[in-house]
């Protein structure tokens, strides 16, 4: 594929790492010191601005398949992507950070229709997302959902004492509907079997329905104390994330959300904004104010300052003073194993996630990659079965090792499947696999 | 100050207030009430006269409006028509205090009499004193907006002078002549409509356009003694608590609301939802308790809705001697009498979105107490209320009761009971009528000591102009550098 980044900062930077290994790739960086970072990869520099049509017919602009606008500068974003698109670009990409031209026309087309954007892609309010589906979760430590909310996975680190570690998997009649897809101890994945037998601090990742997963978290927790919902969330930074989560949170009545803001006239912003939550002036590692306002009673604190240390510092102060769940931004995408080594159980990155939503998109293929999880160690992808497969039961599947049939969808229903469960053509498959395997799977039902 | 400017504005307004002595006039010629005649006639072109040789203190139109000036206008000329329009009720006997006590009472919508005698005036003189109401209601400054291409210079500060807006309030026209020319019309619209109304529900011409003018202008004067009650009327008093709960409505959001459709603006605003809900509560609270008299059950909902629509909007009609009701009864009553109706409409009073800021600013001081650092502003409609307004609406209060402290005690040092003194400042300064005891609704104010009318009839124009912009204007600054001179 042939590939124009327009932008050489941090996004830009990770998209060409991950990308230059099987395509042409362009980068334009107005500033010719950038091309140094870029010296290692195989990419072709060109020193310039996006917005000039000069500097993208450099680029060969005119049979590009994709275009990805990712400088600092929305109305430069949109201005490149709207020329290369005039100039013959296929599809363009378009960051932005704010909502103003996502939903200032009539339901964001207009980005479509006048600049010929073809996707805008908001990192903030995607990590908003993300962690409000994390918080909406008892217990969980990552949240997805597919097939229209259908569908959910989940992700747990396991204590001592939960149900899920006292047998053999095939013996613990887990609820109809859920299926247990992925466990990781230390750092390798595995996706377990009947005999699998899973230990307290192993991560699972759980695939169900709606109603089995509620089942499902009650399976979780150790006995006799239940997952609690969220109801009281501290969120601190009131930054873009921060904003646009306590935006998300505050409608909801079951859940009081608190925000912590070093600026005091973003904190007025705020607090005249959001119609609930409670607005407190004042620094997120401030351990006097953590304590003075409880924080340590929060079902969950989620830091989302964008400075790693201090998001780190504020975190640690959180598990210090109790708080059982605990989500945190990393902007450096290095510093992601770190903050989960020292014991942060969620860390997200903003960028991280939306450079993982491109490439993923790129690399696909014919297969849909729905999420990649796991800093790609393993990946959910959607499988057509061809017209002339065999209708097969599941069990007489011979599916490469590594891999799992999450969820059958057939006419709109999504069934959890169990060994007796028949594969039939036309079947959509919500397949889970480790890296290793996805390309055995792709081609198991077309080369069978 | 410059006086001329002040004078130059009042002025231009009261030539046009000559104009409107032609209808009492008509209405005393038919009537064949000529000695009225000569009175409206005579007052009329001295008003003419009087407003032409004030206004001709200033020529050019090189000058601009300051803050003091706007008051001052504001204020001499609310005197000057209270004035003007208490000469035809001291041409028919009434001393000087009690025609301006009268005057002042009809301008500033209050209601409050201090007539003992009502067929001792004639039709014209009855005519003229709802008329008076519903030229105030609005605010006579805001009227001559809307009728005078003149008052271009000045004309959004004294509009915004007179009239108070919530903080945020939306709706309005970009110029203030237009913003008052649809108040006007729709003002205008409102009381014809009830005019109909209580035609077809049997009143007279003449009783129907008095009412209807006291009405919309939430005033409550009314030309038969007994008020409403003496129609006995189920229809008319349905018709009135109609009209009555929109004159305590936001004008803005009726021209909203009835003329462009727009409903959810109704209901999506605070003070309105508060409106209806205590118009709700009051009229469940007096149903409950007036059913615990003989009275049917029919006519206690009924008197329940319209004696508090009648002092919740500072109206001041009585369908019933409720000084005569019981204690539980009263004390409803007593405490509506110190809420008022919404920003906006002709309604005086406190005001609703007033007692919703005070009552959220309360609420948020007892949450800032257990979280110290917490960022509460204060919101009316989802939007962040100003600390300049919300600071204005605190002293308002405390000047409130101080007024009100002041006054209860001028009235009850001259000789009234206590329940008097009270409800006849509330009465007053709030712009409702009438009170209890002394002051009832079946009774009047001449009882009281000559002082006491006089310090009323000042409560009764601080209290329309709310307040702060009569007190203002006692601050010695603003005569400091008083001057003649116009330029």
């Amino acid at each position: 594929m042939r590939i124009i980044l327009i932008g050489g900062g941090e996004v830009g930077y990770a998209l060409a790492r991950a990308l230059a290994p099987n395509h042409d790739l362009h980068v334009i960086d107005h500033n010719p010191a950038v091309a140094d970072r870029f010296h290692p990869l195989d990419v072709s520099f060109v020193p310039g601005s996006g917005t000039s049509a000069e500097v993208l017919g450099l680029g060969d602009v005119e049979s590009s398949d994709l275009v990805i606008a990712c400088t600092g500068l929305d109305e430069v974003n949109i201005i490149a992507c709207a020329l290369a698109k005039k100039l013959g670009a296929t599809k363009t990409v378009c960051f932005v950070s704010g909502n103003d031209f996502l939903e200032s026309v009539s339901g964001g087309y207009s980005l479509r229709e006048h600049f010929g954007v073809d996707q805008t892609i908001w990192p903030e309010a995607q990590l908003a997302d993300a962690i409000q589906r994390i918080i909406a979760a008892p217990g969980a430590i990552d949240a997805e959902s597919f097939a229209g909310g259908q569908v959910r996975l989940l992700e747990y680190r396991l204590e001592s004492g939960s149900p899920l570690t006292a047998a053999p998997i095939a013996s613990l009649q887990l609820p109809r509907g859920a299926v247990v897809v992925a466990a990781k101890r230390g750092d390798t994945i595995t996706i377990p079997h009947g005999e699998t037998h899973l230990k307290p601090g192993d991560k699972v990742i759980v695939m169900g329905r709606g109603d089995a997963m509620v089942a499902m978290e009650a399976r979780v927790a150790p006995d006799g104390r239940n997952l609690r919902d969220a109801r009281q969330v501290t969120i601190i930074g009131g930054g873009d994330v921060g904003f646009r989560l306590a935006q998300l949170l505050d409608s909801r009545d079951d859940v009081s959300v608190r925000m912590i803001e070093r600026d005091r006239v973003r904190g007025e912003m705020l607090a005249a904004t959001l119609a609930n939550a409670l607005i407190l002036s004042g620094d997120g590692t401030d351990l006097e104010l953590l304590e003075m306002e409880e924080i340590g009673r929060s079902d969950v604190l989620v830091s989302v300052i964008d400075n790693d240390e201090r998001n780190l510092l504020a975190s640690l102060l959180g598990r210090q003073l109790g708080v059982t769940k605990i989500i945190t931004r990393v902007s450096k995408v290095a510093n992601l194993r770190l903050f989960e080594r020292v014991g942060i159980d969620v860390a997200l990155s903003a960028k991280g996630a939306a450079v993982e939503s491109i490439v993923r998109e790129v690399e696909g293929g014919k297969a849909k990659v729905l999420a990649v999880l796991e800093e790609g160690e393993a990946k959910i992808f959607e499988l057509v079965v061809p017209d002339d497969f065999p209708a097969t039961a599941l069990r007489d599947l011979a599916t490469p090792p590594e891999s799992i049939v999450g969820t059958i969808l057939r006419h709109g229903d999504a069934i959890v499947p169990h060994g007796n469960d028949r594969i039939e053509p036309g079947d959509r498959l919500l397949v889970f696999c480790t890296d290793t395997s996805a390309d055995l799977m792709r081609t198991f039902f077309t080369s069978s | 100050m410059r006086l001329a400017i002040v004078f130059h504005l009042t002025g231009t307004i009261l030539r046009f207030l000559g104009a409107a002595f032609v209808a009492p006039l008509l209405i005393a010629l038919y009537s064949r009430e000529s000695a009225d005649a000569i009175t409206f006639l005579a007052t009329g072109v001295a008003a003419v006269v009087l407003g032409e040789v004030m206004r001709r203190q200033i020529r050019h139109r090189e000058w601009t409006l300051k803050r003091v000036e706007a008051l001052a206008v504001v204020v001499v000329t609310y005197l000057l028509v209270a004035m003007i329009g208490a000469v035809p009720y001291a041409m028919n006997g009434m001393t000087a205090a009690d025609a301006m006590f009268e005057s002042m009472s009809g301008i500033t919508g209050t209601g409050a009499t201090t007539l003992t005698d009502f067929d001792y005036f004639g039709r014209g003189l009855m005519f003229w004193r709802s008329m008076s109401q519903w030229l105030g209601g609005l605010g006579i400054i805001t009227l001559f907006i809307a009728v005078l291409p003149r008052l271009a210079i000045g004309g959004r500060q004294l509009f915004f002078t007179e009239t108070t807006t919530t903080p945020g309030s939306g709706g309005l026209k970009p110029h203030v002549r237009e913003t008052a020319g649809m108040l006007w019309r729709l003002y205008v619209g409102l009381t014809l409509a009830e005019f109909v109304a209580l035609m077809l529900a049997g009143l007279s011409a003449y009783d129907a356009i008095c009412h209807a003018m006291t009405t919309i202008s939430a005033g409550g004067f009314s030309p038969n003694p007994e008020s409403i009650m003496g129609y006995n009327s189920a229809a008319v008093e349905w018709i009135i608590c109609g009209f009555m709960f929109l004159a305590g409505t936001n004008f803005v959001l009726q021209y909203q609301t009835l003329l462009r459709g727009q409903l959810k603006a109704s209901i999506a605003d605070d003070e309105f939802r508060v409106y209806t809900a205590i118009v709700a509560i009051a009229t469940i609270a007096l149903t409950v308790f007036l059913l615990q008299t003989d009275m049917a059950t029919a006519t206690a909902v009924r008197s329940g809705l319209f004696q508090s629509l009648s002092i919740l909007t500072t109206t001041g009609y009585a369908s019933a001697d409720f000084s005569l009701w019981t204690e539980q009864s009263r004390m409803v009553l007593l405490v509506l009498m110190f809420i008022g109706g919404c920003a906006g409409s002709a309604a005086g009073g406190p005001k609703i979105w007033r007692q919703i800021l005070i009552a959220r600013y309360t609420l948020l001081e007892l949450k800032r107490t257990l979280h110290p650092r917490a960022l509460l502003p204060v919101k009316l409609g989802g939007k962040v209320v100003p600390e300049d307004v919300m600071r204005a609406v605190l002293v308002f209060f405390l000047f409130y009761l101080l007024l009100f402290a002041v006054c209860v005690g001028v009235v009850v040092a001259l000789g009234a009971d206590i329940l008097t003194g009270v409800t006849a400042t509330t009465g007053t300064l709030g712009n409702i009528g009438p009170g209890f005891g002394q002051v009832g609704p079946m009774a009047n104010y001449a009882g009281l000591h000559t002082v006491s009318k006089v310090v009323l009839t000042a409560a009764m124009l601080v209290g329309r102009l709310e307040v702060l912009t009569v007190l203002a204007l006692l601050r010695p600054e603003a005569w400091r550098s008083l001057t003649l001179r116009g330029d």
